[in-house]
């Protein structure tokens, strides 16, 4: 039945719409801008859904565990041969790791390294999931109330998922790795031969294996290479696991992830902030330690042949030597220090 | 007496009604943005909230305002949680679209209204994804905002029923009065 819908007057109203045009581009650039005023927004409107999606969450999860199980049906009996094959392989691993921990923590102590910052971690729910074409997103029942912060990272049993973008009191939203606005800087550990490890960063473009930029177009990869956060920028701590090298189809390398963000129901978020390198005691410094005293060091011999230059004032000229006593004396010990390590490094 | 109360009833409910479509917008919004998918997060939800932009632009510009589209676009892009005014941009651009080639869109039936609304929709994504590949300054994958589409377009249909039939409900009886 053509043309059934009883077709009403035209809007007539142009300037509104000139008007309506403008204020959405208005809003695009203000968005652009200040995107805080959005997520204010967003989370506010999660944090009131909580309730809510907790109730929904309970069938929605069983529905899919149904789904997931019809096809597993015809397979459980090669799934079950092959895990306990993975299970004997694993139980192996196992006990390398636990005697390579040990000898690492002895050689922590005997070359009285700097321990590893202490991770405190906030355990919480997936409530819910979207994958839009413009965000890949996790919502977490813990928010500020519960110390999850933005930029910390969440993690599951197997490896890193993401990182908390927006907190709301009792929600917050996480960004997945494989997000288009992801971006982290990994480590990337040789899986052959002794090869050192390669810094990059991986970025992820709505796939589900995110692409790694090479910082150093020199180094090369092997497939199976372990990617782990480089804690560069301090903002993740470093090691923590989040997937292997495979070749991507483009030529580059990809990385396939550990953790599975769409099956994963329980997450931590690792509140992790790095400590402030502590400044060495004064008695610490190579110079007070090889019993050279600020006030010994004679003046370089620049400053001593430097001459006022003709117009410049006064104040411009070297400083008598009471005031050259504690600022510059400091400087000097900085200049031996820096010097101390440079011998000691060669 | 009983008269003047019998009008002013009658205003409300025309108040109430014309307000229906940009109700049912917000809500179509809302429900689609509800961060539970059945698909474990694999399928992007649809656009339901374009269907009555579409619908009442057609059959009642003048309830479904520019303003309205607006409106309704600003709620898809806070609860969708990606860039701020995307789809509040795309909406209004569509709903231009459609408001221009009114007469093309409207006389379409059947199957040709699907395709009808599919071009519509296809417009819309791609002003998004072209904003956002803008803004960026680099364009982001193509696949995700064509899953988007299609799943938009495999919900047309039922999500157009149901509005239909809130039109004929709620704001049709009222057509000849405003």
């Amino acid at each position: 039945m053509p043309n059934a819908w009883k077709i009403a007057r035209k809007s007539n109203a142009q300037l509104p719409l000139v008007i309506v045009i403008a204020l959405a581009v208005v809003l695009v650039l203000l968005g652009k801008a200040q995107s805080g005023l959005f997520d204010q927004a967003r989370v506010k409107v999660t944090d009131w859904l909580a309730p809510g999606l907790e109730l929904v969450r309970a069938p929605v999860q069983g529905f899919d565990r149904w789904m997931g199980s019809i096809g597993e049906i015809f397979t459980v009996y090669e799934e079950n041969l092959r895990l306990k094959e993975e299970n004997a392989r694993l139980r192996q691993w196992r006990n390398v790791a636990i005697v390579m921990q040990n000898r690492v923590g002895r050689y922590q102590n005997l070359l009285h390294a700097v321990p590893d910052p202490k991770l405190n971690a906030v355990l919480a729910r997936v409530i819910g999931r979207a994958s839009r074409p413009f965000l890949q997103t996790l919502i977490l029942d813990a928010g500020t109330a519960h110390n999850a912060n933005p930029g910390e990272a969440v993690v599951d049993a197997r490896g890193m998922i993401g990182r908390v973008y927006l907190a709301g009191k009792r929600t917050s939203w996480v960004i997945l790795l494989t997000d288009p606005n992801s971006r982290i800087p990994v480590t990337v550990a040789a899986s052959v031969g002794d090869g050192g490890a390669v810094q990059a960063i991986m970025s992820g473009d709505n796939s589900p294996l995110p692409m790694l930029d090479l910082v150093s177009h020199t180094a090369t990869l092997h497939a199976g290479d372990q990617v782990v956060s480089s804690g560069d920028g301090g903002l993740l701590p470093y090691g923590l696991p989040i997937g292997t090298v495979v070749p991507g189809n483009d030529g580059g390398w990809r990385v396939s992830l550990l953790a599975d963000a769409a099956s994963t129901q329980d997450v931590e978020i690792l509140n992790y902030s790095e400590p402030p390198e502590p400044l060495p005691a004064e008695a610490e410094l190579p110079a007070e330690a090889a019993g050279i005293h600020p006030g010994t060091v004679p003046p370089p011999p620049s400053a001593q042949k430097k001459v006022p230059a003709a117009g410049k004032p006064a104040a411009a000229a070297p400083a008598p030597p009471h005031a050259e006593a504690s600022p510059p004396a400091s400087a000097a010990q900085r200049a031996m220090a820096s010097a101390a390590r440079a011998d000691g490094t060669e | 007496m009983a008269l003047e109360r019998g009008a002013s009833q009658g205003t409300a409910l025309r108040i109430v009604a014309a307000l229906v479509p940009l109700f049912c917008g917000l809500v179509f919004a809302f429900v689609a943005n509800i961060p539970v998918s059945l698909a474990s997060g694999q399928v992007p939800p649809p656009l339901l909230a374009l269907v009555p932009v579409y619908f009442w632009c057609l059959v009642r510009p003048d309830l479904m305002s520019p303003a309205a589209a607006f409106a309704i676009g600003l709620m898809e892009d806070v609860l969708s949680g990606g860039p701020p005014g995307i789809w509040t941009l795309s909406f209004v651009l569509t709903y231009v679209l459609v408001a221009r080639q009114r007469d093309s869109f409207a006389s379409l039936s059947g199957l040709a209204a699907v395709v009808g609304f599919t071009s519509a929709a296809a417009f819309c994504c791609f002003i998004a994804w072209l904003t956002v590949g803008v803004l960026n300054w680099h364009l982001p994958p193509l696949s995700p905002i064509v899953g988007e589409l299609v799943m938009t377009v495999l919900f047309y249909a039922p999500t157009a029923m149901l509005v239909g039939w809130l039109h004929h409900r709620l704001v049709g009886p009222l057509r000849s009065e405003i």
